[in-house]
C-alpha cells in the first residue's frame, strides 16, 4: 500500500480505516490504481498506433468533462436553488406552468453539434491512419500473421523462409523489431478472437472466413503484454501472448537462431540406468505462474529476463534430456507439436522448435521455468481447463506422465534455446 | 359482429347463445384460476413485475458470484465454466427477464391508465405475451437443471463458438429456443400496445397531449417490433445450423460467422434503447410531478425520443468497430453514433429544464430520478468516448466497456424503475412507502453502485478485458477489482433493503389517499388501488397534463363526465372482456414444445415436440372459437367521484 506520499498521521488513519474495509487483506497492494501504468495499460503507449488511439481518447475526455462540468453545476445548482425547504413550501401554490423556450432549446442543440464536431475531426483522421501502413512507411514495414486457436496464438514470418521447411512458425511470444511498421495479418482456425497489445495498438479481431489485419511499430525495444480479447470459450481468459520488440541488429540475431533447426545437447540415444528422482511443487488450481521478477516494480526490466532466456541453463543434464526426446515420441507429444530437426512433426499446437528461448508458457500464462513448465506437463486441464492438449491428447491417447518422466521431459524443453 | 358486441352499441340485451363446455369462460376473482385466466391489464402488469423483480435477484446474486470471483487476483471460488455461465446468464437474466419485463410492467400497467382506457386493445393476447415470456424464462434457465449446464457462449452468442462444433450439448439450444420464445412474447406485447395507444386513447387525448411515459411506450414497442425479427432470424439460422446441420454460420462450408454480428446488433443495439427509453419516459413523468411544472419542451423531448429510436436502426455496427469493417464503414457509423448523443443531450437539458423555476419535492422518487440523471450523464459521456472508433478499439472488451453500460444500464434503467416502482407504488397499492428506508435504500445503492463501477473505468483502461474467469496480479488491476467487490456487496445490500421496504410496505405500510403525489396525468385521477374497469367514467382531455388541467377546471370536467356516465348507462353499463384461460394453455404448449426442441436428447424430441405442438394448436383454436364476448358492470358510486 503506498500512502507515503501523505503526511505520517493522514496515512495511519488511512491505513486502519482501510483496515477496517476489510482492505488489509491485500497486503503489497498499489491502491494508486489511477496511474494506469501496468503492463497492459493503454494509458502508456510504446509505439504510434497506440499513441493516436489514446490522443483521440484524450480529445473526448476534454470535451465530455468540459460539459460535465457545465451541465453538472447547472443541475447542481437547481437542484439546490429550488428545493423545497419545508413542508408548507412543497404545498405552496405551484409555480407557473411555463412548458418550455425554444431559442434555448436550438441553442444547446447547436452548441452539442459543435462539441461533437471537435470530436469527429480527429476521429475520422485517426481512423484512416490507424487502418493500415501509412503509405510512405509501406516500403519499410516488416509483415507477420497472427493465428488464433483456442486458446493460444501461432506468429508466422512470410518473409523468413527456411530451406525445406517452409515458413518460420512460433507460439505465442511475438519478436519483431523495433523502429519499424509490422503489418499482422489477422487469421484464425476455429472461432473468433482478437489480437491486442494495449501498448502498441488497439485491437483487431480474428475472424473465421475474413482476412483482417492491423499495423503497429514499437518506437524502442521493449517487452509488452497481449491477451485475447474477445471470448473464445472456456479458457478465454488465459489466451494471452507477448511481443518483443527488438534492435534491427539484435532482430537479425534472433532471426538466424530460430531459422536453426531445434539445438541437440547429447547423442540421441537414451542413457541406460534410473533416472534422477524429482519432486515438483504442488500448485493450487489458478495459483499466479510467475516470480516475483515479473512484477511492474520489478528492478530488471523484462526485455532483460527475454534475453537471459536465449542461453541455456549451466546445469544441463544430457542423458536427462535425451530421455526427454525419447518420451516426448512415445508420449504421443510429437503428433501435434513441432520440433524442427528432431522429431515433433504435428501442426496442430504450437511449434516447440525454440520453446526454451521463450519467456513464458501456455500462452502466455506461466513463466518458463521448470517448475511451472513441469507444473503444466503434468496438470494441463488445471491451468487451462478445456484446452485440447488435455483433451485430443492426454485424455485421448492416455498419457500419463509420472514425475521422472515430467523431470526428463522438462529437461528436453528447456534445451531448446 | 357478434351478439355481444352489437348489445356493447345498441344496449339492447344480447339471447344467450347456446355454447358447448369447452368454451366456459372463468369467472373467479381471487385465487389461482383468476392469475391464470386474468386479461386485466393491470393484474398482468403485476405478474410481469413479479417475475421481472424475481429475476432481477436471481441475476444480482449471478453478479455477486460474478464479483467474488474477481475480488482477488488468480482466485478459485469457481471454475472457468460456471464463470462463463454466470456472465452469460447475469447479462441475458438482467437484460431479457430483468429490465424488460419490469418496462413492461409499466407498459401494461400505466399506459392505459395514462391515456384513459379500460385496458389495452387484445386483452387475451396480453395475458399470452406474459405466459409466453415465463416460458421463455423458464426455457433459458433450464440449463442450471440439467447436467449440459447454463448457456456459456455469452448473451451476444457470437459463431461460431455457438456452433454444434464448439458448444456440443444441450445449454446453447436452451438460450437458443428461451430467446426465441421471450422475442414472441415481446412482438405480441408490443403489437398490442401500439394498437392500444393509436386507437382506445380517451376522447381529446391527441398524440402530443400523450404523456411522455406512453410516448416512450410507443417508440419502443416499435422498436421492438422491427428489431426483434432480425434477432428471430439469426436464431432460427443457427437453430437449423444445430439441429439440422445447415451452414449459415458454419466456416467449413463457407458460412459467414460475421452475418451473426450484423444480425445480433441490428437487433442488439435498438435493443439498448428498448432498455433505456422507458427509463426515460418514467423520468419524464416523475421530474415534472416532483418539481410541480409541467415538462420543459414536451414537443422536443418527444421528438428526440423518436430520434433516438430511428438513429438506434442506424448506428449497430459501433459494436463491431473492431471486426475489421474498414475506414468507410467505420467513420459512417462513428459520425452516426456521435449524432445521436445530440437527442439525449437534449433530454437532458430539458429534465433540467423542468427543475428549474419549479419547487421541487425530494421524496425517494425524486431522489432516484435525480441519480438517475447524474449516472446516465456518466453513462452517456463514455459513451460518447466509444463513439470515437480510434479510442474505442482500445476499450472495446475491456472493464471500460462493462463500466459504460452498467452506468446507462443501473444507473440508467434500473434506477428509473426503482424510481417508478416508488413513484406509482400509492397507486397501485394504495400503501406509500417510508420516506426514511426509502432514502436510505437509495442512498445505499447509489454509493455502492458508484464504488463498483467507477473503478471499472480505471481497469479498462489499464487493459483488463472482459469475460476473463481470473487475471493475473501483477498488472495493477488488484485494488480497482477488490474495491469493485466491496461495491457490489453494498450495492446487493441496497438492493435487499429496498426489496425489504417494498414487501413490507405492500403488505403493512401506510394508506395513502387517492392522487398521493399531486400528479399530472390521468392515472393520478383514479381511486387507488384502481377498480378493475379503471375509469368508471372515460376522461375528456383538454391539456396535455390531463389531470392536473382536470384538478383546476373541474366544472367543466364535471359537465362532460356526467353525459359519458350517461352514454355508459345506456349501454347497459362498462364492457369487460371475458377472461380466458387459452393463452395460458397455447404458452403451455408452446414451452413442451421448446423444450422438446432445446433439452431432449434425439430419440425422445419428436414426441415431446408433436405433443407441445398439439397443445399448442389446441390452444389456439378454442381462443379463436370462444369468441371475445364481454359483460357489463356497473361502476361503484365511490369511484364515480373525483
Amino acid at each position: 500500500m503506498r500512502l507515503t506520499s501523505l503526511p505520517p498521521s493522514f496515512a495511519r488513519w488511512g491505513r486502519a480505516a482501510l483496515a477496517l474495509c476489510g482492505l488489509a487483506v491485500l497486503p503489497g497492494c498499489d491502491f494508486n490504481f489511477w496511474r494506469m501504468d501496468g503492463h497492459q495499460t493503454t494509458m502508456v503507449t510504446a509505439g504510434p498506433v497506440a499513441k493516436s488511439q489514446l490522443d483521440v481518447f484524450y480529445v473526448t475526455v476534454w470535451v465530455t468533462f468540459i460539459i460535465f462540468i457545465l451541465v453538472g453545476a447547472v443541475l447542481a445548482y437547481a437542484t439546490i436553488k429550488f428545493k423545497a425547504k419545508t413542508e408548507a413550501d412543497e404545498h405552496a401554490e405551484p409555480p407557473e406552468q411555463s412548458h418550455g423556450n425554444p431559442l434555448i432549446e436550438l441553442g444547446l442543440i447547436g452548441a452539442s453539434i459543435l462539441a461533437l464536431v471537435v470530436i469527429a475531426v480527429p476521429t475520422l483522421k485517426a481512423i484512416w491512419y490507424t487502418y493500415d501502413v501509412p503509405e510512405e512507411l509501406r516500403e519499410n514495414a516488416y509483415e507477420v500473421t497472427a493465428t488464433g486457436y483456442q486458446w493460444w496464438f501461432k506468429f508466422e514470418y512470410p518473409n523468413e523462409q527456411i530451406d525445406g521447411a517452409g515458413t518460420l512458425v512460433t507460439g505465442n511470444e511475438l519478436v519483431i523489431p523495433a523502429g519499424r511498421p509490422v503489418r499482422v495479418n489477422l487469421r484464425t482456425v476455429d472461432v473468433i478472437h482478437s489480437f491486442w497489445v494495449p501498448k502498441l495498438a488497439g485491437k483487431v479481431d480474428m475472424i473465421p472466413n475474413r482476412g483482417n489485419h492491423l499495423w503497429l511499430q514499437a518506437d524502442e525495444p521493449g517487452y509488452f503484454w497481449g491477451q485475447c480479447a474477445e471470448f473464445c470459450g472456456e479458457s478465454h481468459a488465459v489466451m494471452r501472448f507477448r511481443v518483443i520488440a527488438l534492435s534491427e541488429e539484435d532482430f537479425a540475431e534472433w532471426l538466424a537462431a530460430q531459422k536453426a533447426p531445434a539445438r541437440t545437447v547429447a547423442p540421441a540415444v537414451a542413457q541406460a540406468g534410473a533416472l534422477p528422482q524429482a519432486q515438483f511443487a504442488s500448485f493450487r488450481r489458478n495459483e499466479y505462474g510467475f516470480t516475483d521478477k515479473w512484477d511492474a516494480n520489478a528492478a530488471v526490466p523484462p526485455l532483460e529476463h527475454w534475453r537471459q532466456q536465449q542461453f541455456p541453463a549451466k546445469d544441463e543434464d544430457a542423458a536427462l534430456i535425451a530421455e526427454g526426446r525419447r518420451l516426448f515420441v512415445e508420449k504421443t507429444c510429437a503428433g501435434c507439436h513441432a520440433i524442427r530437426g528432431h522429431e515433433g512433426m504435428g501442426i496442430t499446437g504450437p511449434d516447440l522448435t525454440h520453446i526454451g528461448s521463450r519467456t513464458t508458457i501456455a500462452a502466455g500464462l506461466l513463466e518458463n521455468n521448470r517448475e511451472q513448465m513441469a507444473r503444466w506437463l503434468k496438470h494441463p486441464e488445471v491451468v487451462k481447463p478445456g484446452n485440447l492438449m488435455y483433451t485430443t491428447g492426454y485424455v485421448a491417447n492416455n498419457v500419463q506422465l509420472n514425475d521422472a518422466e515430467v523431470n526428463a521431459l522438462v529437461a528436453y524443453l528447456e534445451s531448446l534455446k | 359482429m357478434d351478439a355481444s358486441v352489437k348489445s356493447h352499441f345498441t344496449g339492447a340485451e344480447a339471447p344467450a347463445p347456446t355454447r358447448a363446455a369447452v368454451f366456459w369462460r372463468p369467472t373467479a376473482k381471487s385465487g389461482l384460476v383468476s392469475w391464470l385466466t386474468t386479461v386485466d391489464h393491470k393484474r398482468i402488469g403485476f405478474l410481469y413485475g413479479v417475475f421481472a423483480l424475481f429475476f432481477f435477484l436471481v441475476g444480482g446474486v449471478e453478479a455477486l458470484l460474478i464479483r467474488i470471483q474477481l475480488a482477488v487476483p488468480n482466485n478459485d471460488f469457481m471454475s472457468a465454466q460456471l464463470y462463463n455461465e454466470l456472465f452469460t446468464m447475469h447479462a441475458t437474466t438482467m437484460i431479457f427477464l430483468a429490465v424488460m419485463p419490469l418496462s413492461a410492467a409499466f407498459f401494461n400497467y400505466m399506459m392505459p391508465l395514462q391515456i384513459g382506457a379500460r385496458d389495452v386493445a387484445f386483452p387475451r393476447l396480453n395475458a399470452f405475451s406474459l405466459w409466453t415470456f415465463v416460458a421463455g424464462a423458464i426455457v433459458i434457465n433450464l440449463g442450471w437443471f440439467m447436467p449440459d449446464g447454463a448457456p456459456d457462449a455469452g448473451w451476444f452468442g457470437y459463431a461460431p463458438l455457438t456452433s454444434k462444433q464448439f458448444s456440443p450439448d444441450h445449454s446453447i439450444d436452451t438460450w437458443v429456443m428461451g430467446l426465441q420464445l421471450l422475442g414472441v412474447a415481446s412482438i405480441a406485447a408490443s403489437l398490442n400496445f401500439i394498437v392500444t395507444i393509436i386507437n382506445l386513447r380517451a376522447p381529446g387525448m391527441t398524440m402530443m397531449r400523450l404523456p411522455v411515459f406512453t410516448w416512450m411506450t410507443l417508440v419502443t414497442a416499435f422498436l421492438i417490433v422491427l428489431s426483434f425479427p432480425a434477432i428471430t432470424i439469426a436464431l432460427v439460422e443457427l437453430m437449423m445450423d444445430r439441429l439440422f446441420g445447415t451452414s449459415f454460420f458454419e466456416v467449413s462450408n463457407g458460412g459467414m460467422p460475421i452475418l451473426w454480428q450484423h444480425l445480433f446488433w441490428i437487433f442488439g443495439h435498438p435493443e439498448v434503447y428498448i432498455l433505456i427509453l422507458p427509463a426515460m419516459g418514467i423520468i419524464s413523468e416523475i421530474l415534472p410531478t416532483f418539481s410541480r411544472k409541467p415538462l420543459f419542451g414536451y414537443p422536443i423531448v418527444v421528438f428526440s425520443g423518436a430520434t433516438i429510436g430511428f438513429l438506434g436502426f442506424a448506428v449497430w455496427s459501433h459494436l463491431m468497430f473492431t471486426t475489421g469493417m474498414g475506414t468507410v464503414a467505420t467513420a459512417a457509423f462513428a459520425l452516426a453514433t456521435m449524432a445521436i448523443a445530440v437527442p439525449t443531450g437534449v433530454k437532458i437539458f430539458n429534465w433540467i429544464g423542468t427543475l428549474w423555476g419549479g419547487h421541487l419535492m425530494m421524496r425517494t422518487p425524486m431522489m432516484f430520478a435525480l441519480g438517475f440523471v447524474w449516472m446516465f450523464m456518466m453513462g452517456g459521456f463514455s459513451g460518447i468516448m466509444h463513439s470515437a472508433a480510434p479510442a474505442d478499439a482500445q476499450q472495446q472488451d475491456s472493464y471500460f466497456v462493462v463500466a459504460h453500460f452498467h452506468y446507462v444500464l443501473i444507473g440508467g434503467s434500473i434506477f428509473a424503475l426503482l424510481a417508478g416502482i416508488h413513484y406509482w407504488f400509492p397507486l397501485m397499492f394504495g400503501r406509500k412507502v417510508s420516506e426514511f428506508w426509502g432514502k436510505l435504500s437509495f442512498w445505499v445503492i447509489f454509493i455502492g453502485f458508484n464504488v463498483t463501477f467507477f473503478p471499472m473505468h480505471f481497469l479498462g483502461l489499464n487493459g483488463m478485458p472482459r469475460r476473463t474467469f481470473t487475471y493475473d496480479g501483477n498488472l495493477g488491476w488488484n485494488a480497482p477489482n477488490f474495491i469493485a467487490t466491496v461495491g457490489a456487496m453494498i450495492l446487493g445490500l441496497g438492493i435487499f433493503v429496498y426489496f425489504v421496504v417494498m414487501v413490507y410496505t405492500y403488505f403493512k405500510g401506510e394508506k395513502v389517499k387517492r392522487d398521493y403525489w399531486d400528479g399530472r396525468t390521468l392515472e393520478w385521477s383514479l381511486p387507488n388501488p384502481p377498480p378493475e374497469y379503471n375509469f368508471a367514467v372515460i376522461p375528456t382531455v383538454h391539456a396535455r397534463d390531463a389531470w392536473w388541467y382536470e384538478k383546476h377546471h373541474r366544472e367543466e370536467i364535471a359537465r362532460e363526465k356526467a353525459a359519458h356516465a350517461k352514454e355508459d348507462a345506456a349501454h347497459g353499463g362498462i364492457h369487460m372482456p371475458f377472461q380466458s384461460i387459452y393463452p395460458f394453455v397455447t404458452s403451455v404448449g408452446i414451452l413442451i414444445g421448446a423444450v422438446g426442441v432445446c433439452a431432449v436428447d434425439y430419440g425422445h424430441k419428436l414426441p415431446v415436440v408433436i405433443a407441445g405442438g398439439v397443445i399448442m394448436l389446441i390452444g389456439i383454436y378454442l381462443w379463436a372459437m370462444e369468441g371475445n364476448e364481454g359483460y357489463h358492470i356497473q361502476p361503484n358510486e365511490e369511484d364515480l367521484k373525483s
